[in-house]
């Protein structure tokens, strides 16, 4: 593949940022309920 | 508290998924590389979606804005979902500002141009920035959720401007392959299909996103609510200020 570096890099980060996107939702909505399950 | 059913969250969130790993082995295997730009191209099944999926983020925002502001509309809801998809814009108008770059430097050879879609793009993206910082500024509820509204809708002009930029100025970005104006898909085969599955991939992921980062708003919102509650309650349960009258001045007993 030509220009595997630009393509992969793309590639890979969009997956991290959405990928990382999606656990931080899941991470802060569990800890929320956690709390309020608590009071 | 869900912006959808749970069931249809579930059906949607493995469909998302689906969509996206058919994306990867069309955008990366089954596409042909491109005549001219080889496989630098296929940064465009990545790059297209997002800038598509930020215009539609955007929209959203404006539109439940707008629904706030108006007074037989006005809801909560409106506001949750306006501070959810502006989060996801500023995402993918980020993710479409890093792509073109990386995919700019092959092409074009540079990383960056003070060209009038990238400019105006990169405005979009500090411009919903300021408003998401708008929306962590404390206050009232329905005072912060008006200003915010408002500032949205501010912010929203942009959006027009960056997609006719390309047409109105001269500019080393192209113009749009689809929606060009011409109205003339400059795009067949394998490339629309990897394309337009880039978008549907995307679309279903942006609406995934949505409902998890809606439920998350009101969830903090209902935290928020109960952290004030304990304070006022830890508050009146301290010992009040006394006034010394002898004295003439007002001494904390804590």
């Amino acid at each position: 593949m030509r220009y595997a570096e630009y393509v992969v890099t793309g590639w890979v980060l969009t997956g991290a940022v959405l990928g990382g996107y999606r656990l931080w939702l899941t991470v802060r909505a569990r800890r929320a309920r956690e709390v309020l399950a608590r009071r | 508290m869900t912006l959808l059913p749970r069931p249809v969250n579930i059906v949607l969130g493995w469909t998302t998924l689906v969509a996206l790993g058919a994306l990867v082995v069309f955008g990366l295997w089954v596409a042909p590389p491109d005549a001219v730009q080889s496989d630098a191209q296929r940064l465009m099944y990545l790059h297209v979606p997002a800038a598509w999926l930020a215009y539609l983020a955007f929209f959203v925002t404006a539109l439940t804005s707008a629904l706030y502001l108006w007074r037989r509309t006005r809801a909560t809801v409106w506001d949750h979902v306006a501070g959810a998809s502006a989060e996801l814009g500023v995402i993918f108008t980020g993710l479409t500002l890093v792509l073109g770059s990386l995919w700019g430097r092959p092409i074009w050879g540079v990383w960056w141009a003070w060209d009038a879609r990238l400019v105006t793009t990169a405005v979009l993206f500090f411009l919903y920035l300021g408003y998401l910082a708008l929306r962590r500024i404390p206050g009232d509820a329905d005072a912060r959720a008006k200003r915010s509204a408002i500032a949205a809708l501010i912010a929203f002009v942009d959006v027009p401007i960056v997609h006719f930029s390309v047409s109105w100025w001269r500019t080393l970005h192209q113009e749009g392959t689809v929606f060009n104006s011409e109205l003339s898909p400059e795009i067949g085969g394998t490339m629309a299909f990897t394309l337009w599955l880039g978008v549907l991939a995307f679309t279903l992921l942006y609406v995934y996103l949505l409902s998890k980062r809606y439920e998350l708003s009101v969830l903090q919102e209902e935290l928020e609510a109960v952290e004030l509650e304990v304070a006022i309650a830890e508050r009146i349960g301290e010992p009040a200020p006394r006034i010394d009258a002898a004295a003439g001045a007002v001494r904390d007993t804590r």
